[in-house]
């Protein structure tokens, strides 16, 4: 189902960009890759790629929203979210 | 049907794999008398303790076990209520007072522990709509503190001010408040914040303010032992300062201190405050003379000091892996966590105490022998604790038998 929610194809191309040197697992990155059961992350991995991510778009991603945040698709969500927040 | 504790299964596999083997289990350690700030007993061995935080030695100190034995007798051992309720005693609104003088600040609360301090503090002074940006190497309080706030919550590089410019920067467009936190001395590693810098970019921003943990720290710098910011020349700049009671100053209970106006309204909505009995008479007693030895203390800083070089100097002579600089934490890192519990086995049956630091608690994943040091040890007990680091390590071929400096002549 194509909701109007969908991440767009850009912001999932530049989050598999980013994703590339943390793939220390060499799974196929897709929208329903999770961070914790097929990355391998830990809590320190994900600060560092959350900054990567902060950093690439220009946002703050709140710690409070990692919880809700499981799969690439989840992040590119929330992304877009704040973008569009930011933007205002 | 499931066990309530299944989820946890990975973790005891984990626990189990570390401390395979023989030998004693790190996270029990039992003392079975104390015979001073610096040796212990377990069964019958005698034990030098590297590892208790209690920097300045101040545990036994006279003048605050008299005034522990006198509350005691005159108040009984407990108040059984918290602040709100049954639990202000006069010694409670003595030791706050003390506090404000000791920081020079218009403000005081005293919390039943420091975590509780910081928990307490931390959910309540930023609200829906604020910012807390804080330093990704906090302590475990500091980050349930900020989780139970309903602030947006953003971490910045360890020691890193440039990275927290460029976070504030980011949220220069929204209206909430901006709290940086961060610690006078962090506890894994004992380095230092750079609270200059980072007082600079609190200025850069508009309704930023700045809150420090110095529970390390308090005791241990400054010329007064006001920690951190009396050392850095900045107490005016950190709006609110949180500490304990239970290292330096040698007894258990927190605190912060603060000249922000209505500072006392917290007393009010802060749960870890209004709902956990207060400090017993005697510890509040304890707590208020020893700060007074904290302020006078210059020359247990000094001794103090003279020690974290002398163990320093000694543990990497060896040849030993050393994440700390000079501090009064210094830590070893072992390869790896079963190695790291293999050293702190042989450091505990040879008669050294250290802590047992593992990941995730500890930065970079390191795995660590985490000394700290008192004012009270002495040049011997040093020299015999960097003996025994040194055949250990030689036993688990962790360093050369050679020595590293050859002496001339």
């Amino acid at each position: 189902m194509a909701a109007s929610g969908d991440p767009s194809p850009d912001t999932l191309a530049a989050l598999y960009d980013l994703l590339k040197p943390f793939n220390k697992t060499g799974v196929d990155l897709k929208q329903g890759t999770r961070f914790s059961e097929d990355l391998n992350f830990d809590s320190l991995v994900v600060m560092e790629f959350v900054a990567t991510v902060e950093d690439h778009f220009d946002i703050s991603v709140p710690m409070n929203m990692l919880p809700d945040i499981a799969n690439v698709a989840e992040l590119a969500a929330a992304v877009e979210k704040i973008v569009k927040a930011d933007k205002g | 049907m499931a066990g309530i504790f299944d989820r946890f299964s990975n973790l005891m596999a984990q626990r189990d794999a570390i401390l395979a083997g023989d030998g004693a289990d790190p996270f029990q350690v039992k003392f079975d008398e104390v015979i001073s700030q610096t040796e212990a007993m377990i069964g019958n061995r005698r034990i030098i303790l590297c590892g208790t935080n209690n920097y300045l030695g101040l545990t036994f100190a006279p003048e605050a076990l008299k005034a522990a034995h006198d509350a005691l007798d005159a108040f009984g051992t407990g108040t059984t209520g918290s602040r709100v309720a049954n639990g202000t005693y006069v010694g409670h609104k003595e030791l706050e007072r003390t506090l404000c003088e000791f920081f020079n600040k218009d403000h005081a609360i005293v919390f039943s522990t420091g975590f509780l301090a910081n928990a307490g503090v931390l959910s309540t002074l930023m609200g829906p709509g604020d910012y807390i940006l804080m330093d990704a190497d906090c302590h475990a309080s500091i980050y349930d503190g900020v989780r139970a706030s309903q602030a947006e919550i953003i971490r910045f590089k360890h020691n890193d001010a440039a990275d927290l410019d460029k976070r504030l920067a980011r949220l220069a467009d929204k209206p909430g408040n901006k709290l940086i936190v961060i610690e006078g001395i962090y506890s894994m590693l004992g380095d230092k914040a750079p609270m200059k810098d980072i007082v600079a970019v609190k200025k850069k921003h508009a309704n930023t303010f700045l809150l420090s943990d110095e529970a390390h720290s308090v005791g241990v710098l400054g010329r007064y032992g006001r920690g951190l910011p009396e050392e850095a020349g900045c107490e005016d700049d950190v709006d609110f300062i949180v500490g304990t009671f239970s290292k330096s100053v040698g007894t258990v209970g927190g605190f912060v201190v603060s000249s922000y106006p209505d500072f006392g309204m917290l007393r009010l909505v802060c749960r870890p405050y209004i709902f956990t009995a207060s400090l017993p008479p005697s510890v509040v007693a304890s707590a208020t003379v020893n700060l007074g030895l904290v302020k006078n203390g210059g020359a247990l800083r000094t001794r103090l000091m003279r020690n974290a070089k002398v163990l320093h100097a000694g543990l990497s002579d060896l040849g030993l892996k050393l994440a700390s600089d000079i501090s009064p934490v210094i830590a070893v890192v072992a390869p790896d966590p079963q190695v790291a519990v293999a050293f702190w086995r042989g450091l505990i049956d040879a008669g050294v105490y250290v802590n047992l630091a593992l990941p995730p608690a500890t930065p970079y994943g390191y795995s660590l022998l985490r000394c700290s040091l008192c004012a009270a040890h002495t040049e011997e007990q040093l020299l015999e604790v960097i003996g025994i680091f040194k055949d250990v390590a030689l036993n688990l071929g962790l360093i050369e038998r050679q020595p590293r400096r050859v002496a001339v002549g």
